[in-house]
């Protein structure tokens, strides 16, 4: 898998890196869109195979009432505001929310981190609650444990791959 | 199980603290010294001064007017971040190798020691510490270990992973089980070696809470919850993942809710990019 990336890397010359608490939406078949490192902290990628529109949101927390000044300065930090973004900015480039292909990584956990401590736990349903308000399914998902996770896809094709720790790249 | 002798041997090919960084600090934690003492001690390694200076004219300090005396640094930054950018000045050279062992490229075991130091000395100045550089610094080293135990474990990874995977070990554990030492036990014979007082070798030794009374010592508390933070942020993480336990106790202990664990990743989260601009420099 990782050599099948590694070609497709070579080929695909713009990467578009999202950082922590970020969100990009390209819909230049020439570039790849990163985010790296999830910890806790979950990445949702979208792709719409027919206008060739992906996206891809790096949020750490989850909800913004927590902090509502930083949630106003940098919404993505937060799933309930960072999520509609990343649809909205998609739909923008002529995404439909019935055609996209949903990926979710992260989530990850300390060993015995219980209860409301577990921030990669709520992070995740803080998110599987919005989408089921809103219907919408998701395609693939790697999330919980302990590990750490990168997620990549190619706005070309929506080709998407995920480094977890331990396991090392495949293609999802 | 590994010599261990041969491991702990490797300590030897660390580049070690330069001394001037152990005497800023010996006179950082003296409430006698003074700012000029300080100064002149800085001004005398001119590679360390053109360090700090650097460091204070980035974009991390946004500060108005171009600094040039390590003097003026001082007047601009206070003594505590300037005796902290003599430490990281000091740190920088073991860490910024690629780590093939715990899959981390060039510059991450760096980006993750500087967070967790910056992370461990807001959170020790918000709970009202004075041994803020004590804390800063055993948090910066705190991985020290990691650097010397990279190769073996390397070498031992799939029995590692499997320990962790499948029995419930946390990395550390699985090192010491495996390879018979662990980086955590590592760091502290490196700091013990570098001749740092007795409880930064301790805090280095027991930064993942694993020996029971650190979970009640103000320091091991902090350092530990500043390592946890970066981990969940995912910051510099590598193949250990977040392999660590978690101990509410330490939360307990320093009067902190779930609510101001988030509220303490929304604050840092804001300022990573401002981190990686300060460790570019170094």
């Amino acid at each position: 898998m990782k050599s099948k990336f590694l070609d497709k890397e070579r080929e695909l010359t713009v990467k578009i890196v999202v950082g922590v608490a970020d969100m990009k939406v390209s819909n230049d078949p020439e570039s790849m869109i990163i985010t790296y490192s999830l910890g806790s902290c979950i990445g949702i990628s979208i792709y719409d195979s027919v206008a060739r529109v992906g996206g891809l949101l790096h949020y750490m927390l989850p909800e913004s009432s927590i902090d509502p000044v930083k949630a106003e300065k940098n919404p993505y930090m937060f799933a309930d505001k960072g999520i509609p973004l990343l649809f909205k900015a998609a739909y923008q480039l002529g995404a439909k929310k019935q055609r996209v292909r949903i990926v979710v990584a992260g989530g990850a956990q300390i060993l015995d981190q219980q209860g409301f401590f577990n921030i990669g736990k709520r992070n995740h349903m803080a998110m599987r609650k919005m989408f089921w308000k809103n219907n919408v399914m998701v395609n693939y998902e790697d999330v919980g444990g302990n590990v750490n996770r990168t997620m990549k896809l190619a706005v070309k094709d929506g080709q998407s791959w995920l480094k977890v720790s331990g396991k090392g790249e495949f293609e999802v | 199980m590994k010599d261990i002798k041969q491991i702990i041997k490797g300590i030897d090919k660390l580049n070690p603290i330069p001394q001037v960084a152990n005497k800023v600090m010996a006179l950082a934690e003296d409430p006698d010294s003074s700012m000029s003492q300080i100064s002149e001690i800085i001004s005398y390694d001119q590679a360390l001064t053109a360090n700090v200076l650097k460091a204070c004219n980035s974009a991390y300090f946004g500060l108005p007017k171009k600094v040039d005396s390590v003097h003026q640094a001082i007047v601009y930054l206070g003594m505590d971040q300037v005796v902290d950018l003599v430490l990281l000045g000091s740190g920088a050279s073991n860490f910024k190798t690629k780590q093939e062992g715990y899959d981390l490229d060039p510059g991450e075991l760096w980006k993750y020691s500087v967070a967790s130091a910056i992370l461990a000395r807001e959170l020790a100045e918000k709970k009202g510490s004075e041994k803020t550089h004590m804390i800063f610094t055993a948090s910066l080293l705190k991985d020290i270990g990691k650097v010397v135990l990279n190769q073996y474990v390397a070498d031992s990874f799939e029995k590692i992973q499997f320990l962790v995977s499948k029995h419930g070990f946390t990395f550390r554990e699985a090192e010491k089980a495996v390879i018979g030492i662990d980086h955590a036990e590592l760091g502290g014979m490196v700091a013990k070696k570098w001749e740092f007082p007795s409880q930064m070798v301790t805090l280095i030794e027991n930064h993942h809470l694993h020996e029971e009374p650190g979970r009640g010592d103000f320091e091991n508390c902090i350092i530990y919850l500043a390592d946890t933070l970066c981990m969940m942020m995912g910051i510099g993480v590598g193949s250990d993942g977040l392999a660590y336990r978690f101990h509410k106790e330490a939360l307990d202990f320093l009067g902190l809710t779930q609510v101001d664990v988030q509220e303490i990743i929304a604050g840092f989260g804001e300022k990573l990019s401002q981190v990686e601009d300060l460790i570019s420099i170094h």
